[in-house]
């Protein structure tokens, strides 16, 4: 197990390693210029070629990509020092570079915005498992009657649609057209500031995350669940006498939940690495809104911390989900 | 799954108790592929779902010639005449103020006074267009990456594989939304900008979409390499490539249908959403844009968000029912 999970762990740093240089060359060779848009932020429109190259030459755009590959990876673990127009900006470790448009350190930007994407990623998931398993396990129940088969073609409409239409429908009615009273002040508010505004903010997304989600785990409980069910062990436990509920829950849940678990760690890092949609729709101030607002204005540093981040976070969440996989059950490890 | 023997041997049980009628040597000769075509006939949801995939498919071939018919065009409206700038600036005919309009059947668009209904049938066009360009060739590469992955196996394989699963951890959302306007942003002085952007969009989702295909494929071809009629093949000295594409290609034509008919209303969606998001494509016409335009005037003009949202939640509800009807067709023990 031990040298299972180390495996494991060098995979995702090299996965890491690729993917940071992946970012890093296409925000170097992807744009006409890199240093444009600072360029043009810097001089207010009038960026000039001899400023341009003045700028390219100031940021380290001249020297070889690797060079400044080197620099970067370094700034990340130790910190270093960043030059913008004539001044040096001093940039602590973990440094990401600063935000063209704010000045502002992106490391700093990252942890303000990061308490907004979690609260609606935790939430929402939190939502969708609690209407999820157990619609998913009544539906198992009751398995071949009429609720069942409504319920699961309802729930296969209802996944067919894109979410963020469903998102963007919620948010018109409830706040533009019905102007409901708590559902309809979507936005977020620090949890520390005011527990309850927070609370009412994020209600409409959570429940627009939740209900839309919900119906996948509902398909994956309810799948598992039949297969569990059909199980010699619960024959043996029904025949032992045991109570209907026990026999189901204790016996029949076990073994289906954890597929279950699984696919819900790797959404999770989903959610967590960027809310994209929701986080637009609502106007949430999370990390994807962030990435969304900077790839608008090309702010090149926060592009490239958004995108490492969500790699980074989507990464470790597959390998947690893999740990835990070969912890409940250990024909994974053999393997 | 596609192993021919098998599949032949249980869709035939399925399928005699399914249609009693049909006599047992009509199944015994058909195909996998024909029992399924003959399975999905006989689903009245997928046939209304083809139907009205057809007829989307059908809008966007004739998208010029009905704009033609209703007399309306993409050409920039006349806000000055059409729009009541004195009032709370909502077209001065038709929706939502006034009554239906022949003249433009589904209303103008508030602040430019573009034809609504020029904007949906060419927005559904660049739909259709985008994701079906992006769904061949994300198909193509998935299938020769999978294939090669699959039946070289060694060192190929684990370096194929390597990279399927490294593409699979980058959330895709995000990478689009990066990829996209740093690629075109280097021709946005060119005059044909628009194409160049729906090429762009085409290369990210292609980029981003070809894994599910080739670790289907990967996991079909290794279990096919090792069965008789491949062997045999080998002996008689077949080229790899005609095993490759002779022998087993045609036995992973079901799952790769199934695949396809998935991964269509995925790209569609992720169009509209890029669209959406202000991303994929900005000019010309787009339902996803047009929703994004539309979604400030909601309170007023509820019709002009209405349209784009309902094609696309139709077509891609549509195209969702149909691939699990397929997948249902093709696979029998998944039976809803």
């Amino acid at each position: 197990m031990f040298a299972y999970i180390i495996k494991r762990l060098l995979t995702g740093v090299v996965v890491v390693v690729l993917v940071s240089m992946a970012v890093f060359a296409l925000l170097w060779y992807g744009p006409e210029s890199p240093a444009r848009p600072i360029c043009v932020q810097e001089t207010s429109n009038r960026c000039t070629d001899e400023r341009l190259a003045n700028f390219e030459e100031s940021m380290g755009y001249n020297n070889p990509i690797y060079v400044e590959y080197g620099k970067y990876a370094k700034g990340i673990f130790v910190g270093r020092e960043m030059a913008l127009g004539g001044n040096t900006i001093q940039c602590d470790a973990p440094c990401f570079g600063f935000s063209f448009r704010s000045r502002a350190l992106v490391w700093d930007e990252l942890i303000e915005r990061l308490p907004a994407t979690i609260s609606l990623a935790i939430g929402g998931a939190t939502l969708y498992l609690l209407l999820g398993i157990p619609i998913g396990i009544a539906a198992a129940r009751r398995r071949g009657t009429l609720g069942d088969k409504l319920l699961v073609s309802s729930f296969l409409v209802i996944s067919s649609i894109p979410y963020y239409l469903f998102a963007l429908v919620a948010w018109l009615y409830c706040t533009l057209v019905w102007d409901l009273p708590v559902l309809g002040d979507s936005g977020y508010t620090p949890l520390l500031d005011n527990p309850a505004k927070w609370f009412a903010g994020l209600l409409l997304p959570w429940l627009c995350l939740g209900i839309f989600n919900c119906t996948a785990y509902t398909r994956y409980t309810r799948g598992a669940m039949v297969e569990s069910l059909s199980e010699d062990y619960i024959r043996t436990a029904k025949a032992k006498g045991l109570p209907a509920r026990t026999v189901v829950y204790k016996h029949g849940l076990r073994s289906a939940l954890v597929p279950v678990v699984t696919i819900f760690g790797i959404d999770l890092g989903i959610l967590l690495a960027g809310t994209i949609f929701t986080e637009r729709i609502f106007e949430i101030q999370g990390i994807g809104l962030w990435g969304l607002r900077a790839v608008g204005s090309f702010d090149l540093p926060v592009i490239s911390a958004t995108a490492m981040f969500g790699a980074i976070v989507i990464i470790v969440s597959n390998i947690i989900v893999d740990v835990v996989y070969g912890v409940l059950d250990p024909r994974v490890r053999v393997s | 799954m596609s192993i021919p023997g098998e599949v032949i041997t249980t869709h035939t049980e399925d399928s005699v108790v399914e249609d009693a009628t049909a006599p047992r040597e009509l199944q015994a000769g058909r195909s996998p592929l024909r029992i399924a075509a003959h399975r999905i006939r006989k689903d009245t949801v997928a046939m209304v779902c083809l139907s009205i995939v057809m007829l989307f498919v059908l809008i966007a071939i004739f998208a010029g010639t009905l704009a033609d018919l209703f007399n309306v065009n993409l050409t920039v409206g006349r806000p000055a005449e059409q729009l009541d700038f004195l009032g709370d600036g909502m077209p001065l005919n038709g929706p939502p103020n006034y009554g239906f309009d022949p003249e433009h059947p589904f209303g103008v668009a508030p602040k430019t006074a573009n034809d609504n209904l020029a904007y949906w049938l060419y927005g559904c066009r660049t739909s259709l267009v985008i994701a079906s360009t992006a769904t061949l060739f994300a198909t193509l590469i998935g299938v020769v990456t999978g294939l090669v992955a699959g039946f070289a196996g060694g060192v190929v394989d684990k370096v194929i594989s390597f990279v399927i699963d490294l593409f699979l951890t980058l959330p895709f959302l995000l990478m689009a939304l990066i990829i996209a306007p740093i690629i075109t942003s280097r021709f946005a002085s060119d005059p044909d900008y628009p194409t160049i952007q729906k090429f762009g969009l085409v290369a990210v989702l292609v980029f981003f979409g070809w894994m599910g295909v080739a670790r289907l494929v990967r996991g079909e071809t290794m279990s096919l390499r090792e069965r008789e009629f491949i062997q045999a093949s080998r002996v008689i000295g077949m080229p790899t490539g005609r095993i490759l594409f002779k022998e087993l290609l045609p036995n992973l034509v079901a799952p790769i249908v199934v695949a396809v008919s998935l991964m269509l209303p995925g790209f569609i969606a992720a169009e509209a959403g890029l669209a959406f998001l202000g991303i994929g494509v900005t000019q010309g016409a787009s339902w996803g844009q047009t929703i994004l335009q539309a979604s400030p005037y909601f309170e007023k003009y509820p019709l002009y968000l209405w349209e784009p949202l309902l094609g696309i939640v139709i077509l891609v509800v549509a195209l969702n029912l149909l691939g699990d009807a397929i997948r249902d067709a093709v696979d029998p023990k998944t039976r809803r």
